[in-house]
């Protein structure tokens, strides 16, 4: 009888920390249950619906794909150029605000003056309701602004490159880091000259926005449907690019290896180009998406939601797409059930909590040495 | 560099003479006696200090130097590889044997001479335009993507063309049949000696007129040596040159049409294989007696 005990034992004097999370983790899951079955036993239980869980854990999935959206090109980024970019959090603005002029300009055009709708209503005095941006009253303004995010934030991600990343090429990672986080600065406060600092609303509040699924017993707001199926739509073609296609190749064959596709006869500069765009466009996608889901934009968002973002991508694996979209969807899922024992304003710290102890468990990440670009 | 690592599981360059060089191939016809009646004729022809070809060549190096940002490693090296033909280069630790393979691709730091490929100047070409040209490079370690299947691999070695050469891959299956069963499989998942396949593969997908060999033998088993230079000599027989980087210098020279021996960055002797292999000096300072 003594093995599996003695080899439990083993396990848990080789790894503390193992059993105090699993011990931790255990308890949570305890409370979840008494909570659920509404028993109250002093320090644990008490009343939590399961309506209310499954809408928290809805708005982490919605939020961790977001987020793992805006961690595919950052992880691409750090496997085949090598650096962690800095930047990458303010071109997720830069994809919002662009991509929500374009929705504004299509939205509202005629009704509201064109300054107005192309600084996302900064200028003038046109509310979100004046211009009535919404998926459902005009599902081909939000369709084309999604676009545009990717489309725009895809060139600057390149004339970023060209500019600042492409003559530091062969230098080390810290420097092209620090490069990086002067790009952020230029680009966030580039935006906050061009469409003013305050926080805004940005989508207009339309009747009866949550679409009932009878069958299922739940109702989901029509704007988190839209992001989940843009997100997921987004990481598909993604998951499809890498796997089947010859350039998809050549980014894991850079990722893998940068000395041996160089002499393998894979042209690099052709190959960053497109990580650049693959990359910048999926951050301004997520951006816009990140807008959507939140109703409000402001310049620095991005800024702010990089910490996050970073966050998720060293979860998954740094390097690996799929720890990132894996790491996305941990993070925003403890992000907002974690709410259920905090108060929400230490829900952040709660996400960079997990991540810290993940990390301390499993250091190369979730998906780590899986190499997939 | 990584030949360090190279020697620790090379067996025919130890120090031992007499066991070091016979033990691997016992068998063949290698034996004391055989080697005893050739070098009496090759200690009277000491190994030849010419380093070019007189007829043309298709790989020509003259007065390269080279090496690593302000480090001069490779200083007036003259090297020819002629159509065909099959052309190690031996040495010791240091001397710049992987250099010179590093310089033909555009990898080190160009400081002076000619690098020709076929009578034209590949001298600051990018490397997937010196593929076209026809040359392969198999480096020593990680070659390769561990993370790609095997045909994935072989597909990355006609990157430059616009579609992917079935009947090549073909052929690099049937020249190494395991391949084809492991196709699937990714790279990283298979031993020294597969791997080793694959980054050959790999290298022959643009049917290249000469083959760079960056230690081929480095990090295989013992038993599996013999099997990797049987398979380079096929190679060479098919009509592709080798230019090979070998730490396992007595098998290399064997096996090759002509040897270079480089000392410190330098030509020191370039002699047909064999000779190289009975002149006294060679053997004494340079393959471990």
């Amino acid at each position: 009888m003594g093995t599996t005990e003695s080899s439990i034992v083993d396990s848990a004097r080789a790894r503390p920390g193992l059993l105090l999370v699993a011990l931790l983790g255990g308890l949570l899951l305890v409370d979840l249950a008494a909570k659920l079955a509404g028993v109250d036993l002093g320090p644990i239980g008490g009343a939590l619906s399961a309506d209310r869980l499954g809408s928290n854990l809805w708005s982490g999935v919605v939020i961790g794909l977001v987020i793992g959206l805006a961690g595919i090109g950052l992880s691409m980024t750090y496997s085949i150029l090598s650096f962690a970019n800095f930047s990458h959090g303010d071109l997720l603005s830069t994809g919002a605000f662009t991509g929500w002029g374009v929705a504004f300009l299509i939205a509202g055009f005629g009704d509201v003056p064109l300054r107005a709708l192309l600084t996302v209503g900064d200028a003038g005095s046109a509310t979100p309701g004046d211009i009535g941006a919404h998926v459902l009253s005009t599902p081909l303004a939000i369709l084309v602004g999604l676009l545009a995010a990717f489309a725009v934030t895809a060139v600057v991600a390149l004339a970023l490159d060209r500019a600042f990343y492409k003559p530091m090429r062969d230098r080390d990672g810290i420097s092209i880091l620090i490069a990086s986080i002067g790009a952020a600065l230029i680009v966030r406060y580039v935006i906050q000259f061009v469409y003013g600092s305050d926080r805004r609303g940005v989508t207009a509040s339309v009747e009866a926005s949550n679409l009932a699924f009878g069958p299922l017993g739940i109702s989901v707001n029509a704007h988190d449907l839209t992001i989940a199926v843009a997100a997921l739509g987004l990481m598909l073609a993604m998951h499809f690019m890498l796997q089947r296609t010859k350039l998809g190749t050549a980014m894991r064959a850079m990722a893998d290896n940068k000395d041996l596709a160089l002499v393998t006869g894979i042209p690099a500069e052709r190959v960053v180009t497109a990580t650049w765009i693959i990359g910048g466009g999926l951050a301004g996608a997520s951006g816009y998406l990140y807008v959507l889901l939140r109703g409000t934009i402001q310049f620095d968002f991005g800024w702010l939601l990089l910490l996050l973002i970073f966050a998720a991508v060293i979860l998954g694996g740094i390097g690996s797409v799929y720890g990132a979209i894996a790491g996305g969807l941990v993070i925003g899922i403890v992000f907002t059930t974690s709410t259920i024992w905090i108060p929400s304003d230490f829900n952040e710290a709660a996400a960079f909590a997990v991540m810290i102890v993940m990390l301390l468990l499993r250091p190369e990440g979730l998906f780590g040495g899986v190499s997939t670009a | 560099m990584s030949a360090d690592e190279a020697e620790a599981t090379d067996e025919t360059a130890g120090d031992d003479p007499g066991d070091a060089g016979d033990s691997p191939s016992a068998d063949t016809d290698d034996s004391p006696s055989t080697a005893g009646g050739d070098t009496p004729l090759s200690a009277e022809v000491d190994a030849g200090t010419t380093h070019t070809l007189d007829g043309d060549a298709i790989l020509r190096l003259r007065d390269l130097d080279a090496g690593y940002g302000d480090l001069q490693i490779l200083s007036d090296v003259d090297l020819d590889v002629a159509d065909g033909e099959y052309v190690t280069i031996v040495g010791p630790n240091g001397a710049g044997k992987s250099t010179v393979m590093k310089t033909v691709f555009g990898l080190t730091t160009y400081m002076n001479g000619t690098v020709e490929f076929e009578g034209e100047s590949i001298h600051g070409l990018p490397p997937e335009q010196i593929i076209r040209e026809g040359i392969g490079f198999v480096p020593q370690n990680d070659n390769v993507f561990p993370g790609l299947s095997v045909r994935e691999n072989l597909e990355m070695g006609a990157y430059i063309l616009d579609s992917v050469p079935e009947d090549q891959i073909e052929e690099i299956y049937d020249r190494f049949p395991i391949l084809r069963e492991r196709k699937e499989q990714k790279a990283g998942t298979l031993s020294g000696g597969q791997r080793q396949m694959v980054a050959m593969g790999r290298a022959l997908m643009l049917d290249p007129d000469l083959l760079l060999l960056d230690e081929p033998s480095a990090g295989l088993a013992p038993d599996l040596v013999a099997d990797m230079f049987d398979r380079i000599d096929r190679i060479n027989d098919s009509g592709t040159a080798v230019l090979m980087v070998e730490q396992n210098a007595k098998e290399a020279l064997r096996r090759c049409d002509r040897g270079y021996v480089l000392v410190n960055g330098e030509n020191r002797y370039t002699d047909r294989g064999e000779v190289l292999l009975g002149d006294e000096d060679v053997r004494k300072d340079f393959l471990g007696g």
